[in-house]
């Protein structure tokens, strides 16, 4: 292991200050968005309270970038709150003295929404306990700093299970449902914030208030999907399950609009509990559908397979090497194919997570390979949400522009079943437009050791996010850097409209200011 | 010299996911971010210097989840011991639970030549009882011979990131060159010893008395089975499998959690070792038991028991005495 010893060189008595993060990955900075302002009342202010707040670097070091590892900033003191009273009392001294307040989860945004760029971070995954689990009413109240994984590890020792949550271990509740959050059974149980019965929110000013389709259902709608403008959640009651392990099975195709078109079929018709399309390149494409019981399946395969056109794997694999067979000049792309194919498919039947062929664990198999196989320093995954007619001619425009830009990389699609909640819908990821179901897709390239410029990244993420504004769709990721694209695809009227209540809610504009407004 | 393998990624290779704190015992009971590996790589990327995050790196219980759970395969399990020994070439005071003792120096010349060496480690060199036990369990009639030298000054000396002689770490490594496999009990050793002596089978106390029908057949469903973490996650590819099978052969729950690594209680850490209490041995005992259904708890490793017997009233057993009806 060579690790260069490294001179004192960050000891900056600003910590938000641009050159504090001189060796930072990436080699950029941002520099802080507020100049510090009443910093030091504010900390006094809070001390007073007993609300710790940490200024030393290497309590925010580790904040200083996000997933997507393009951004990178620090704040000028992280707050690690226990109870939604301690949120409230860094909101309302925040409105007091103006001190801009990012609120982070488990910091898996990819565009720098959950990066502090100066101010104050409230790092919620210390509000991480499971307060109750009601096996008769099938639910689980919680607070929202958890993540999935925590959630599930104590589900389990009861044999429960949540409905649907992101396939990342370390995505936090709280942050999930201020987004959406999409499972691959999204087509047939819809978004984590769908699964939600209610919420504790402490609003921008401090104000600590219990909603739900009953209390408050004006608030519970800006929250859920509300990318974090409209206050912090801090508790969540979540639909729960009983666990199963699932049964996956792989379809291949060669043309990425007959696997869309199959993937949308199985959503319509019902037709597995789990379904999902994920890419290898642009002449393999995998569907997979999962189940949770042995009927759903046995249903499936009588009932349903017929209709579907992938192949199975060995017939696949032997089409496959036809093709190239006939085409030795492009043995490496055929080396790529079976590479993947060796690397990433053991990776989900990993022998400690199947039992009697099923997986045990979804979540973390899917995870691990994610990361394993997706992740990196560097994450760029611009995405579009589509309205069902517009699904296939918006992904396919996205897979030129990936075509453009990388050799190799990722489309990840799945459907998302819409509830009759059209008002948190509003100017959130759900397509304007969409009825009883919308599609999904990530383009995520594969950046491993190549180091991209930054404004090649963005250059490519533009066209995506241009093709969203073209076609009317939305984003699932429409904060942070961006921004810029906000009022282009939803429209000033829209803007302006959630602008004044933000205002309204949020007097000195002080939350998670780096995300929309 | 563990600690410094460079064919394995760096700091420099997290991306920062996270899923290393989920199975990390210090972020569990601290809530703070900061002391996790997570947060040193990132500090490091960040250009912090190991004195910077000096806390960050005392407060890691070497237990190596973080290495199974990591993704990206950096080799974290070198790379926090790395850093404890870089954070000692400048820091002027050290924790109090850093050992007192240099390694000593004697006790070389030709070990046994026996089936299996048993390296019995601090608490169960100490109980002559148990380790009788035990010994009859591996087998004893010269199958399984009880070293002499178990290592334990240096696997403690090492565990601190301090320097051990080279002829201490020559004269111990002689004494395992004639037995066929090493049980050792305290995890930490596997990982030095797997790279001092490559091919050597070296497994730990638990996987050696499981092999046990007898033993197995001695637990149930109504049982937690505290596997050692140490020992664990340096086999960790090989022993999932075999603590997966434990699980369905007896139906036994363990505190192996959903990414199939074992949560430690951090007992037989060095900062265990020098206070249950404050390095959290307690807390972590008790955050295995949340939850669970159990009626006794079976230990692989001594430390843990202490661990669990005062964080709770459920009897603790030892593996090795399953059968014999001694509780811990």
């Amino acid at each position: 292991m060579n690790i260069p010893l490294t001179e004192n060189c960050c000891a900056n008595e600003k910590p938000a200050s641009s050159d504090s993060m001189g060796r930072a990955a990436g080699g950029q900075t941002n520099p802080s968005r507020w100049d510090g302002d009443q910093w030091h009342s504010f900390v006094k202010y809070l001390v007073l309270r007993g609300i710790t707040v940490h200024e030393g670097r290497s309590d925010s070091s580790v904040f200083i970038s996000d997933a997507g590892g393009l951004a990178h900033g620090l704040p000028h003191g992280v707050v690690r709150p226990f109870s939604s009273e301690d949120v409230s009392e860094v909101l309302k001294a925040a409105q007091t003295y103006e001190v801009p307040v990012t609120v982070r989860g488990g910091g898996l945004t990819t565009e720098g929404e959950s990066i502090g760029f100066g101010g104050l971070l409230l790092d919620m995954s210390s509000m991480n306990r499971v307060l109750k689990v009601d096996q008769s009413e099938m639910t689980v109240r919680t607070e929202a700093g958890i993540y999935w994984h925590q959630l599930a590890e104590t589900l389990r020792r009861d044999g429960l299970d949540y409905l649907s949550a992101p396939l990342n271990l370390t995505s936090s509740v709280g942050g999930t449902l201020g987004v959406g959050g999409i499972d691959i059974n999204s087509p047939r149980l819809g978004c984590s914030a769908d699964q939600c019965l209610a919420l504790k929110v402490v609003t921008p000013t401090g104000d600590i208030i219990e909603c739900s389709e009953r209390d408050n259902p004006g608030l519970m709608d800006r929250v859920l999907l509300g990318y974090g403008q409209f206050g912090v959640i801090t508790e969540a009651t979540l639909k729960i399950r009983p666990f199963t392990p699932i049964s996956m099975k792989y379809f291949y195709y060669s043309s990425l609009r007959t696997a869309m078109e199959d993937l949308q079929f199985i959503a319509k018709e019902d037709c597995a509990d789990y379904s999902g399309i994920l890419t290898i390149m642009d002449r393999a494409i995998n569907l997979l559908v999962a189940f949770d019981t042995d009927e759903r399946e046995r249903e499936f395969f009588l009932r349903w397979r017929r209709h579907l056109r992938g192949h199975g794997e060995a017939n696949f694999g032997l089409r496959m090497a036809g093709y190239y067979l006939l085409r030795p000049w492009k043995f490496r792309e055929a080396g790529y194919l079976i590479g993947r194919r060796v690397t990433l498919f053991p990776e989900f039947s990993r022998p400690e997570y199947m039992h009697n062929n099923k997986i045990v664990d979804r979540t973390v198999v899917f995870s691990r390979a994610v990361w394993k196989f997706w992740g990196g320093s560097k994450m760029v995954i611009p995405d579009l949400a589509a309205p069902q007619e517009k699904f296939i001619e918006a992904v396919e425009r996205g897979n030129e522009v990936c075509r453009k830009y990388f050799r190799h990389y990722t489309l990840y699609c799945v459907g998302i079943k819409l509830s009759n909640m059209q008002d948190r819908y509003e100017m959130s990821c759900i397509p304007p437009g969409a009825q009883d179901i919308a599609f999904g897709c990530e383009f995520e390239p594969m950046l491993r050791d190549t180091n991209f410029s930054r404004d090649y990244l963005q250059s490519f993420k533009n066209e995506i996010y241009d093709i969203g504004v073209d076609m009317g769709l939305s984003y699932y990721r429409f904060g942070g850097m961006m921004k810029g694209y906000i009022r282009r695809a939803f429209g000033d009227e829209l803007v302006d409209k959630h602008l004044a209540l933000k205002r309204k809610a949020d007097p000195a504009m002080i939350l998670n200011r780096d995300v929309i407004f | 010299m563990i600690g410094k393998k460079k064919d394995r990624k760096g700091h420099e290779a997290c991306s920062g996911c996270g899923v290393c704190l989920l199975s990390c015992p210090v972020w569990h009971r601290t809530q703070t971010m900061s002391f996790t590996r997570k947060a040193r790589a990132k500090a490091m990327q960040g250009g912090a210097t190991y004195e910077e995050i000096s806390h960050s790196i005392d407060s890691c219980l070497l237990c190596g989840a973080c290495e199974v759970a990591c993704p990206e395969g950096i080799g974290i399990a070198d790379l926090n011991l790395y850093q404890r020994q870089e954070l000692n070439r400048t820091r002027t005071t050290y924790p109090r639970w850093y050992p007192e003792k240099d390694p000593e120096t004697h006790r070389n010349g030709k070990g046994p030549k026996s089936a299996s060496l048993l390296l019995a480690g601090e608490m169960l060199g100490k109980d002559q009882e148990v380790c009788k036990t035990i010994m009859e369990h591996l087998g004893g009639n010269g199958n399984t011979v009880l070293a002499h030298d178990d290592g334990q000054d240096i696997a403690r000396v090492m565990e601190a990131g301090l320097p051990v002689s080279q002829e201490r770490t020559e004269g111990f490594i002689s004494l395992l060159r004639r037995a066929r496999t090493l049980i050792v009990v305290e995890g930490w050793l596997h990982y030095p010893l797997r790279k001092w002596l490559p091919g050597k089978k070296i497994i730990g106390l638990g996987e050696a008395l499981l092999s046990s029908a007898y033993l197995r057949s001695r637990i149930g469903p109504e049982d937690l089975y505290v596997i050692e973490s140490r020992g664990y996650h340096a086999g960790h590819r090989r022993l999932v499998l075999l603590y997966d099978r434990l699980r369905r052969e007896t139906g036994c729950q363990t505190n192996l959690d959903l990414q199939r690594t074992a949560f430690s209680t951090g007992a037989s850490s060095l900062q265990g070792r020098h206070d249950l209490l404050a390095a959290g041995c307690i807390e972590n005992a008790k955050r295995i038991l949340k939850g669970r259904r159990a009626n006794r708890i079976v230990v692989e490793d001594l430390a843990d028991a202490e661990a669990f017997r005062l964080a709770t009233d459920i009897p603790v057993i030892h593996v090795g005495l399953l059968g014999f009806g001694k509780i811990i």
